[in-house]
């Protein structure tokens, strides 16, 4: 059985990355690469409504009927309103069905309330004009109105938020209005840091939060306890008096598989926390089984978001440990995991090392605009062409991923350097592939082999300790 | 430690005089003279903030002729009084603090006694805080703390606002109520002593 590769996420206009002109070609055009369904590896996925049959106004449809069960009676005609928003929704599947998840909560908040002030606040990760290139290219300035979508960042100026463990700071103009709206997703990304603990409330203590705030998360909370500050920050009487509801675009390694709001951010929480360590556990779970590897970045994020069938790259990097697992401390990437390595090596004999699965790593395709050099000096790297090496030494966090990284001419020196160096003809690429996974025919033979023992591990043993380890029981989370 | 290959240049022309970039510049590298930014150019360590908020993109940055590292360098004498700083602000001197310039605690230590006395002046001796700004802003600020320095943040700047609170002070009531929610605060503290504790560097 060999399926075709899957057409890759195209690459994008933005400062951060190369000119998608310069990106030649993509690692699915490689000969021998094929691709892997995730429906087939695993059919219990969830039927995804986005790619399918029907184009992205299957999310409004999807969005307005889970809008019916919120409530909105607390916004005035007369008031005003913030949708947050963060840059990761535009990340997925081109960006498309999370920017009309947003166009459609801001429609029927004005449809149900006559309320005419609505505003949308995006929030960045460290990228810090990224979110105001998705307002632009998705023209959510001129849907939302002159000067009512606006990008925030957490150098921005901010505001003291009172919190049950001492003051925390968050985005004035994430606040400027009486009423917020949490508008995010469910694709669990940064397993490594947030562990799916309190996944859905996290951007309070990250996109939406000030410096200070985000430096408690990395610095000063640990590895587990970091997930706090998010909901110290969301249960406070501050935020608790602007909160209406949330939507979040509901994700699978497969796609959009839905909607779902809420005036209760905890209780859709506990939800997307079980479909995550169900859906998402799986393919983490299996893609730690990769025995050995090149892996390709090739997606218009920074080396440690380039995703391959919903799993990030720096999720691969820890995939030789269970990052669901919070009986374990330190994953083998996080900013933690990082801190303790000591000019000699780790500070600690329990750290574990990179993935050792990852031979070598082709950048292909990924962006500057985060600090990846953790990366490049642990995992061999070619970075293929000139400019985008040029895009690394002039990034500020990137200052020194060259010093360990080597640069390829094209993609097919790279790849060819890659094997011979390595020995091993296994390929993953992070591409953003919808719905599958590109790889090469010897990778898509052990992914195959190795599923349906992951699924049963994961439904039998790992789901049901990952979830009595966050205390959610399902019985009741699902009603 | 970080190399510094660039320099901000603002398009005076261009500039509104919003002041903006002047109140985000981690080691206070511009003034507004006039109506207009300016920046020093000896205090400029090239984090780009001023480039990524300039609400009209007036600022770019260019290509040193000459590039530099800002680094502070423990001397021998000072090795014991650096390690003892680190480990009463809670870090392993060895360990880093600042991830996109992996400027390390000792690092910092060392500039602190050689005279920094806000995290403006760690970044400007160091380079921490100068490549994504956001993350090590309580590392400098619990250093200074644990060198008996309490800094108060640059007037009208946005640079920052306060230190914020540390596993350890967490409180038991706090800690209870929550930690069956997979927060495991106990372990952490834990980890962060025997990180700490350990004598590898
Ligand atoms: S240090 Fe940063 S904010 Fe300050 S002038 Fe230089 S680039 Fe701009
Ligand atoms: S942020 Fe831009 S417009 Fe505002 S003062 Fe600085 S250079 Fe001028």
């Amino acid at each position: 059985m060999s399926n075709p590769p899957i057409i890759p996420a195209l690459p994008r206009v933005s400062q951060y990355g190369v000119a998608p002109g310069q990106v030649t070609k993509r690692a699915a055009e490689l000969p021998g690469m094929t691709s892997v369904m995730l429906a087939e590896l695993y059919p219990d996925s969830p039927p995804a409504i986005y790619p399918g049959a029907e184009d992205v106004s299957v999310v409004r449809k999807h969005t307005v009927s889970a809008l019916k069960k919120v409530n909105m009676d607390m916004i005035g005609p007369e008031q005003s309103v913030n949708i947050c928003a963060s840059h990761h929704g535009f990340t997925l599947l081109g960006g498309a069905p999370y920017a009309e998840m947003l166009r459609t909560v801001r429609d029927e908040i004005e449809n149900r309330t006559g309320c005419r002030n609505i505003r949308l606040r995006a929030g960045v990760g460290l990228r810090f004009r990224e979110t105001e290139e998705y307002i632009k290219s998705f023209g959510l300035d001129a849907y939302f109105g002159k000067g009512k979508a606006k990008g925030v960042a957490p150098i921005d100026e901010g505001i003291p938020i009172e919190t049950e463990i001492g003051t925390l700071y968050g985005i004035k103009a994430v606040y400027d209005a009486d009423w917020i709206v949490h508008a995010h997703n469910s694709d669990v990304r940064e397993v490594h840091f947030h562990r799916q603990v309190d996944r859905a409330v996290k951007p309070f203590g990250m996109s939406y939060a000030r410096i200070e705030t985000r430096s408690t998360y990395h610095q000063n909370l640990g590895p587990r306890g970091a997930n706090f500050t998010a909901r110290a920050i969301f249960a406070s009487d501050f935020v608790q008096s602007k909160f209406a509801f949330a939507a979040f675009l509901d994700m699978s390694p497969v796609g959009v598989i839905g909607v779902d709001a809420d005036n209760d951010l905890y209780a859709l929480n506990d939800r997307l926390t079980i479909a995550g360590c169900r859906h998402y556990g799986k393919i983490m779970t299996l893609l730690g089984e990769v025995d050995e590897c090149i892996a390709v970045l090739d997606f218009p994020c920074p080396v440690p978001y380039v995703f391959a069938a919903g799993v990030i790259y720096a999720n691969f990097a820890g995939a030789n440990t269970d990052l669901f697992d919070l009986d374990m401390a330190l994953p083998a990437y996080t900013w933690y995991t990082e801190a303790f390595y000591g000019r000699n090596g780790p500070l600690l004999e329990s750290i574990p090392p990179v993935n050792p699965a990852i031979k070598m790593c082709v950048h292909n395709y990924a962006w500057g605009g985060y600090p990846s050099a953790f990366f490049s000096e642990r995992i061999p790297t070619l970075v293929v062409g000139g400019e985008q090496a040029a895009v690394m030494d002039r990034d500020s966090q990137n200052v020194e991923y060259m010093a360990h990284a080597m640069i390829a001419k094209n993609l097919d020196s790279a790849m060819h350097f890659a094997h011979a160096a390595s020995g091993t003809d296994k390929i993953i690429v992070f591409d953003g592939a919808a719905g599958g996974i590109n790889v090469s025919t010897s990778l898509a033979g052990l992914l195959r082999e190795k599923a349906p023992g992951v699924g049963r591990r994961v439904d039998g043993e790992l789901l049901p300790k990952w979830l009595r380890q966050r205390g959610i029981d399902p019985m009741t989370a699902l009603g | 430690m970080k190399t510094i290959t660039l320099k901000a240049r603002i398009n005076s022309a261009r500039c509104i005089g919003c002041g903006n970039c002047a109140k985000m510049c981690p080691t206070l590298a511009i003034f507004m003279k006039g109506k207009k930014a300016v920046v020093d150019e000896g205090r400029c360590l090239a984090c780009a903030n001023c480039h990524q908020r300039c609400p009209v993109e007036a600022v770019t940055l260019e290509k040193l002729d000459k590039p530099f590292t800002v680094r502070a360098v423990t001397r021998d004498f000072e090795r014991e009084a650096v390690e003892a700083m680190c480990i009463k602000a809670g870090f392993n001197p060895g360990q880093i603090l600042c991830y996109c310039t992996a400027t390390r605690a000792e690092e910092v230590a060392a500039a602190i006694i050689q005279g920094a006395e806000t995290p403006e002046e760690i970044s400007f001796r160091t380079g921490l805080r100068m490549g994504c700004s956001v993350e090590c802003i309580q590392p400098a600020l619990r250093m200074l703390e644990a060198a008996g320095i309490t800094p108060t943040p640059p007037e009208g700047g946005w640079q920052w606002y306060g230190r914020t609170p540390v596993l350890q002070e967490i409180s038991q009531e706090v800690k209870s109520k929550y930690n069956h929610r997979g927060f495991y605060f106990d372990s952490d503290i834990a980890l962060f002593a025997e990180v700490v504790k350990s004598e590898r560097r």
